[in-house]
């Protein structure tokens, strides 16, 4: 989870994704943010993101993210 | 009937469909709203009404035909050697592929054929003449079925998703036609995903006395906006457009700010009364604006404006086209060249472009939209490609961009640049729309604002004071929406006595306030034509 903070940090300095709840439905991330932590997260912790799963739930939070990796993992 | 303005659709579909829905058992509900929904078709579009039995038969049958073969690669996989699943993976995919492409094939070729050849086939003979050759192309000319280019799309998004597992095709028929079909969402939208509505107007909820209250609320508050504001407006609007040449710029740039008061109005009234006429009958409906005028960058203004077109753009073409995989391969060596910020920018662009070139195209078939897509991709490019440096100044010279002058300041400059695209958009053709826009730089004055002329071009000074004064209470209510107010819920909530009296003053302000009667045409709701 501390890798993904840090590499979404990265990607939007500006924005607390710690506490941050609303990451899509609040419009703090755009589409273009969404590629980039796609390509960033599929790099980084070795899982491919189906478009299926670009849905705003995956991406409001940093720990429904990390909860969409923890099981693209497990589905192998 | 004309729309869900008109008098058929106000006092009488509408309100015979929610009485005989109101008395009658839960089964017969089904049937009700099926036969409201191709009766209020039929009474639009007449024997058109085919297409729309076409699309969902063929919707229903190619989902089927999905489902079985994924049935069958389920069945074959759980029985294949772990070596064999692999290829057998490939094939089915290649099958379901076949079935999926079909689906897109028929109704988007459908779509074409009768939406858009007509303007290919003419540009096609200018450019046979452009090449000095015979303009041979017959020009086809098609009646259009009301709302095809909205049931069109949940159509295929209905497709897409069966094939992506996202959802199980759907075995039942006429749940399947009341998805694509139900009457308050055909004209306009919204653009509805089939988990979102078809199950819950399956079950056709019992009627409730806060809907019912919720969604006549709603209407009222669309067809004020409609009536009072978007028509009021529209004689000054269609006097400006139709002979931009006798005025100066400042009428001009008037008109563009008053088409965007008049879209809006518009637009949000007829998908309030779609909404609020869902409401009545207990189903929600996805909202499709969401305050755009409070955005702070275009790519914001398209996240709250026509939200479900641009969320079904996002899921069927940005994301499968910037994450396929040529694109994901693109993009990771972009990353490496130009940099984790500016690498996806520019790969991003293709799909962006593809999205704004459709959006476009969407919209109508003429030159203008086209443009007016591609003014909207080259403004979001450009916001992406400055963001990191917007950053970096405001940051160097300690400027808050959370500040409140900062954000009126972007607020008021993405509202500028809405306006000048719809300028484009409203505009009859693209070279009037360039030769607007020249005018607006070139011949700039305010005389005719500043001595009053402006109101002999379709609309006087009290029809201004009203629209002001009407906007100005739009933006307190979206304000308070915007800070997470319920204003519907609240006024319901209130006393009877109280709440009869808004409603009395509410009916009473359209009724002395409305554009209709003598000197006014009655305007056919704008999107509608899309």
């Amino acid at each position: 989870m501390e890798r993904l903070l840090e590499l979404l940090e990265e990607i939007r300095p500006d924005l607390d994704f710690e506490t941050c709840q609303d990451l899509i439905d609040g419009h703090h991330l755009n589409s273009l943010d969404i590629i980039s932590i796609v390509a960033e997260v599929e790099d980084a912790f070795d899982v491919t993101i189906p478009t299926v799963e670009v849905i705003p739930h995956n991406f409001n939070s940093a720990q429904n993210l990390w909860d969409l990796i923890v099981r693209l993992q497990e589905e192998g | 009937m004309a729309s869900y303005f008109s008098p058929q659709y106000l006092a009488l579909l509408l309100p015979a469909s929610v009485l005989l829905y109101a008395i009658t058992p839960q089964r017969v509900r089904r049937v009700i709203l099926l036969l409201a929904s191709y009766l209020f078709f039929w009474a639009v579009s007449g024997s058109l009404i085919v297409f729309l039995l076409f699309s969902t038969l063929s919707i229903h049958h190619l989902g089927l035909w999905l489902d079985l073969l994924q049935q069958n690669s389920k069945a074959e996989l759980a029985q294949a050697e772990a070596d064999q699943r692999k290829a057998l993976k490939a094939k089915a995919k290649k099958q379901q592929r076949g079935v999926i492409l079909l689906g897109v094939v028929i109704h988007i070729g459908l779509l074409l054929t009768l939406k858009y050849s007509h303007f290919f086939f003419t540009n096609g003979n200018t450019l046979l003449r452009f090449l000095h050759m015979p303009a041979i192309l017959p020009i086809p000319s098609f009646l259009l079925p009301i709302g095809i280019s909205f049931y069109t799309l949940q159509a295929v998004s209905y497709l897409v998703d069966v094939y992506r597992g996202k959802i199980q095709a759907d075995k039942n028929l006429f749940r399947l036609a009341l998805f694509l079909g139900f009457f308050p969402q055909m004209m306009e939208g919204p653009i509805c995903r089939y988990e979102q509505t078809a199950q819950r107007l399956w079950e056709v909820p019992k009627m409730q006395w806060n809907n019912f209250f919720l969604g006549s609320q709603r209407i009222l508050w669309g067809v004020i906006k409609k009536m009072v504001v978007a028509d009021r407006l529209n004689m000054f609007i269609l006097s400006v457009f139709s002979g931009y040449d006798q005025y100066s710029g400042s009428v001009i740039a008037l008109a563009a700010v008053c088409y965007t008061v008049q879209l809006y109005m518009d637009f949000s009234g007829t998908i309030d009364v779609a909404l609020g006429s869902a409401q009545l009958f207990g189903v929600a409906l996805p909202e499709n604006f969401q305050r755009p005028f409070f955005s702070r960058t275009i790519s914001e203004f398209w996240q709250r404006w026509h939200i479900t077109l641009g969320t079904w753009f996002k899921d069927y073409i940005f994301y499968p086209v910037s994450m396929s995989k040529p694109m994901k391969n693109l993009t990771s060596k972009a990353r490496k060249r130009f940099g984790p910020r500016y690498g996806p920018v520019l790969t991003s662009s293709v799909a962006l472009l593809c999205v704004w070139l459709c959006n476009g195209l969407w919209h109508g078939s003429a030159w203008n939209y086209i443009f007016f897509g591609l003014y909207h991709f080259a403004l979001i490019f450009a916001g992406n490609l400055v963001q990191p440096l917007v950053i970096q100044i405001t940051e160097r010279l300690h400027i808050d961009r959370n500040h409140l002058a900062y954000r009126i300041m972007q607020t008021v400059r993405t509202c500028i640049l809405v306006c000048i695209g719809e300028l484009f958009f409203r505009a009859d053709g693209l070279r009037n729309g360039l030769k607007m826009a020249w005018r607006m730089v070139t011949n700039w004055s305010f005389s005719p604002i500043t001595t009053g002329n402006i109101f002999a071009y379709g609309m006087d000074g009290p029809d201004l004071i009203l629209v002001a004064v009407f906007l100005v209470l739009l933006f307190f209510v979206s304000l308070a929406q915007e800070r997470g107010v319920k204003l519907g819920e609240r006024l319901v909530a209130k006393p009877w006595p109280m709440r009869i009296a808004v409603y009395y003053i509410a009916i009473c302000f359209l009724v002395i306030f409305g554009a209709y009667g003598i000197g006014y045409v009655p305007v056919d709701p704008i999107y509608a034509g899309f």
